[in-house]
């Protein structure tokens, strides 16, 4: 008899159930608040160690499958499981999450009930819709993510924090209404070919949508686009971007660690998992525009990141470029470009997720985010220095760190097929680390012109706790990344070869 | 023969407690703190006599069809005067006007709808028509010392007397069309003249459509809505709408397909297009409270004729639905408009809520749910509603008015989500307004929050009763 007979379920709802629960809590109970979802996130993590555990990575298939009828007479099924696609990305968001609670303590200090429950109800939203594979629920699970993050940023945001957060809400409803159109039609066309209804994502491969010669009109295009267009706002792919800066910025750090950590992850999850598999051809043929418009991502995200004054601004540009890497690997096809874009997802969680806490944590002591407020910190704050010096080279790919594996492996993967989109979007690499490096200079090396800064604590123990799962991954993915790509690599390969 | 008395129980519940309310009020005046519980229970008799009472299908000659359509659409309709009455009372309380007029008109008006319904006769359609407008008319002007009630009272009155004689009219053409107002004849009747019929047809749906408030009937709708007494608006706003979709729902079922095809269906979409974008479009200027709320269910009347575009079992299914959903979506939305108003003579206006939901817990998270539910956000029952009419319309092969459907929502969560902000993201005034927070309306608001996320995230019941009912009409 196991422990946990439901893992996948009980990790999906035990936060969303434990913020309901806080909810009916007086506000005033704040340590309790604290503490409870603290606590909660820790058991989440917990149980995707289980599932860890539990999952058997010589199969490509879904497994650990927990389903029942839900709402049967439109063939809606309740229904989660996981394969090597999915599971990093969810241990990814059960490892932010604990960090997330952790930075609150520093950044969150006014209505930190409501706070709290919105954090707590996003993560069910999130692993619900890394897990869910039938359309309904995943739709059900991907609108949930919505609400909380529009109060997170709305409520606990910096002073635009309402235009990012309506912003926020409008684009990320424009893609996924047509998304629910797209949805509707492939089970209104399961339904003419099978004579059954169904939304069941493993009973959708079998749909065979009609492809005309022509880029635009036939069914599978259209389909494919009103998917390709919900996910990609949500990467975001160069034009659609505009949203990121402002929800980023304007997010209070913990929005930012778990929107750029996981909520972009979900847009690249998602043209992996549906479009790729549900609409084979069409995305072959629009193979090559996904890959320009993510070169041009690569090259414009690092041009606009080196003029940015606003330092969470720039990491918030940086994520651009960085999320053009992962959609050129999945665009170039073949099996290590894929499983490096697959890797590069966990790595751009985990640098910038580290990146973001850690502007965070200089905001809590000066309520700045300019860089011209800062210069010389490496003489105030040696440890905190160090900290970011760490994630600044994990996310600008020197070697023995994660990022390096990441993009090493996608511009192998596209040189094969596309060497001039690799070259490019090798200046991408140089454009990261002359960004990056010249923010870690303009903080932390030139002279401490600010006398405000003279004092600043140097960074406590509570943020080096959050920050050190983070580092230690950093080193082990750059080290021996082998141990996470034998997790997803049989799901690639059934990917690309089914 | 038998009378079928035991089907029309609930009818003849309402009706006669609301005479007792209505004779009460001038011999028993000290009972009046009583009357809106005797009410209540009244509706609470009346929507258990109706589950009690097997459906037996026609009674009273055919005339009434007290099937499980009616009985979806009657428990729906008592639901929402149940809701109106918990909403009424702190209001009614504070206006020193309990009369017992109020609560016999409010029954009434249910049965009035109950009756048109079930109708299956065009006759019995009007007398039930008649019977929930005049009683409507009088509850608009219910506050006779507010310009704005009279004027809404009026406005109400004219048109609904137009669209009362459209509706006879049509009536009359559809008899000389035919040679008969039974609704199950009409499919068989030969059809003698090729201009009566659909002349006949199209009155018939604009009096309806003046009652749906869908474009471009819509115009009475902002001003009655903003003048009438909240609790008053709130049952305007979802008991004669279902009651008329349904009976557009059975004549479309009895009309002959030759005569509907393709024509009526384009009528339709246009009604529901028009509906879904300029509802949404006018909705985003209003800063009324009451009158965005009217806008936006212009709109929502939109998103359920779409369903009746479509049509088949899986169109009115998704309709039934979405009145369901719409009830709840709205009483919440009105109970909170009615308690964060001072008075009923003030403005309601969007910036009153600035910063009150962290002091209002209850209701404002009540009506921030609403809005998102009516913007068709999951969990809720807003999406499930949307999904099935959606749905409904790309099985029927429209994918493009799905398109129109969810761009059109899409417009409309900016209006909605701009609520939201007001009351979570905007600082409270310096001099804040006391606004009360009674428990009826603690109540209401809680129940419909329950009803919007167990019927959102459970919807098998619903969707199978909704299916049951529309397996009645055939097709």
């Amino acid at each position: 008899m196991e422990l946990v007979s439901f893992p996948l379920s009980t990790m999906i709802f035990l936060p969303g159930l434990a913020g309901l629960v806080l909810l009916l809590l007086p506000s005033r109970w704040i340590a309790l608040h604290r503490w409870v979802s603290f606590l909660v996130s820790l058991a989440t993590l917990a149980l995707a160690l289980t599932v860890l555990s539990r999952f058997d990575p010589n199969v490509g298939d879904f497994q650990l499958t927990e389903s029942a009828p839900w709402l049967p007479s439109l063939g809606i099924s309740y229904r989660v499981e996981v394969d090597g696609l999915s599971l990093l990305l969810v241990l990814l968001t059960a490892l932010l999450q604990p960090v997330v609670f952790l930075s609150s303590w520093g950044s969150i200090q006014d209505k930190v009930k409501g706070y709290l429950v919105s954090m707590l109800v996003l993560e069910t939203g999130v692993l619900g819709a890394f897990l869910a594979t039938d359309l309904f629920l995943f739709y059900v699970f991907w609108e949930l993510m919505l609400i909380p993050m529009y109060f997170i940023i709305g409520v606990w945001g910096g002073e635009r924090r309402v235009y990012a957060a309506v912003k926020f809400v409008l684009f990320t409803l424009a893609g996924s209404l047509l998304m629910l159109v797209a949805i509707l039609y492939m089970a209104f066309q399961y339904k003419a070919q099978t004579g059954t209804y169904s939304f069941a994502y493993a009973d959708w491969l079998a749909v065979q949508l009609p492809m005309a010669e022509g880029f635009w009109g036939s069914p599978q295009m259209l389909a494919f686009a009103a998917f390709a267009l919900a996910f990609a706002i949500k990467v975001p792919v160069w034009p659609l971007h505009t949203w990121l800066p402002d929800a980023h910025t304007e997010a209070p750090t913990g929005g930012s660690i778990i929107l750029a950590g996981i909520l972009l992850k979900l847009g690249t999850y998602g043209l992996l998992r549906f479009n790729r598999a549900l609409f084979p051809e069409a995305w072959e043929r629009s193979r090559s525009f996904f890959m320009i418009l993510a070169v041009v991502a690569i090259i414009y995200g690092a041009l606009v990141s080196w003029a940015q004054k606003d330092m969470k601004r720039l990491v918030a540009f940086s994520s651009v470029s960085h999320m053009g890497f992962i959609i050129l690997g999945m665009f170039a096809g073949g099996v290590v470009a894929t499983q490096g874009a697959l890797l590069q997802m966990v790595n751009h969680g985990l640098s910038t997720g580290a990146l973001f806490l850690l502007v965070g944590v200089l905001y809590d002591r000066r309520h700045t985010r300019m860089i011209e407020d800062y210069g010389g910190l490496a003489a105030v704050m040696p440890l905190y220095t160090g900290t970011f010096l760490l994630a600044t080279l994990a996310s600008v790919g020197l070697p023995g760190l994660n990022g390096f594996v990441g993009e090493f492996l996608i511009l192998l993967g596209t040189y094969q097929s596309q060497p001039v989109a690799a070259a490019i979007g090798a200046t991408g690499v140089i454009l990261g680390a002359v960004y990056m490096l010249s923010l870690v200079q303009r903080v932390f090396w030139n002279p401490l012109s600010h006398e405000e800064n003279l004092n600043l604590p140097d960074i406590s123990w509570r943020e080096l706790t959050s920050f050190a799962p983070l580092a230690v991954l950093m080193v082990w993915i750059g080290v021996y990344p082998t141990t996470f790509l034998s997790l997803s690599e049989k799901a690639v390969q059934k990917l690309l070869g089914g | 023969m038998a009378l079928w008395l035991e089907s029309i129980v609930p009818e003849l519940i309402l009706i006669g407690v609301g005479a007792l309310l209505v004779l009460g009020d001038a011999f028993a005046r000290r009972w009046r703190p009583a009357f809106p519980w005797i009410t209540l229970a009244g509706v609470l008799a009346a929507l258990g006599s109706r589950w009690l009472v097997p459906a037996e299908g026609l009674v009273w000659e055919g005339v009434l069809a007290v099937d499980s359509l009616g009985r979806f659409v009657d428990s729906y309709i008592l639901a929402a005067a149940a809701l109106a009455l918990l909403m009424a009372d702190p209001f009614l309380a504070r206006t020193q006007s309990r009369f017992g007029e109020f609560y016999g008109l409010l029954l009434w008006a249910a049965a009035g709808a109950m009756a048109m319904a079930k109708a299956n006769h065009l006759l019995v359609v009007f007398v039930g028509l008649e019977l929930l407008s005049i009683a409507l008319y009088v509850l608009n002007a219910f506050l006779r010392d507010n310009i704005l009630s009279l004027e809404a009272g009026w406005k109400y009155l004219v048109v609904g007397g137009f669209s009362s004689g459209l509706f006879l009219f049509g009536a009359a053409l559809l008899y000389g069309a035919t040679g008969t107002l039974y609704l199950p004849a009409l499919l068989t009747a030969p059809v003698t003249d090729g201009f009566l019929m659909p002349m006949a047809l199209a009155l018939l749906a604009s009096a309806l459509a003046f009652k749906l408030a869908v474009f471009p009937f819509h115009a009475w709708a902002p001003d009655v809505y903003q003048g009438s007494p909240t609790p008053v608006t709130a049952f305007l706003s979802v008991v004669p709408k279902g009651a008329a979709l349904v009976v557009l729902a059975r004549l479309i079922a009895a009309a002959s397909p030759q005569v509907l095809a393709p024509r009526w269906t384009a009528v339709l979409a246009g009604l529901a297009v028009g509906s879904m974008v300029l509802g949404n479009l006018a909705a985003l200027a209003q800063r009324d409270l009451k009158r965005m709320l009217a806008y936006s269910g212009i709109a929502h009347m939109g998103y359920a004729l779409v369903g009746l575009v479509a049509y088949g079992a899986e169109g009115v299914t998704g309709v039934l639905v979405y009145l369901a959903a719409y009830t709840f979506m709205n009483m919440a939305a009105f109970a909170a408009v009615a308690a964060f108003s001072e008075s009923e003579e003030e403005p309601h206006l969007v910036n009153d809520l600035a910063g009150q939901g962290w002091e209002r817990p209850v209701v404002a998270f009540a009506l921030s749910l609403s809005m998102f539910a009516l913007a068709g956000i999951p969990p809720t029952i807003g999406f499930v509603g949307k999904f099935l009419v959606f749905r409904a319309a790309v099985n029927a092969h429209m994918v493009w008015l799905a398109v129109v459907g969810v761009l059109a929502s899409l417009v409309s969560v900016f209006y909605y989500v701009r609520v939201v902000y007001y009351l979570y993201m905007k600082p409270l005034p310096k001099r804040k307004p006391a606004f009360a927070e009674p428990w009826p309306i603690k109540l209401l608001s809680a129940a419909c929050v329950v009803a919007i996320v167990v019927l959102g995230v459970f919807p098998q019941t619903l969707v199978r009763l909704a299916q049951e009912a529309t397996g009645l009409l055939g097709r």
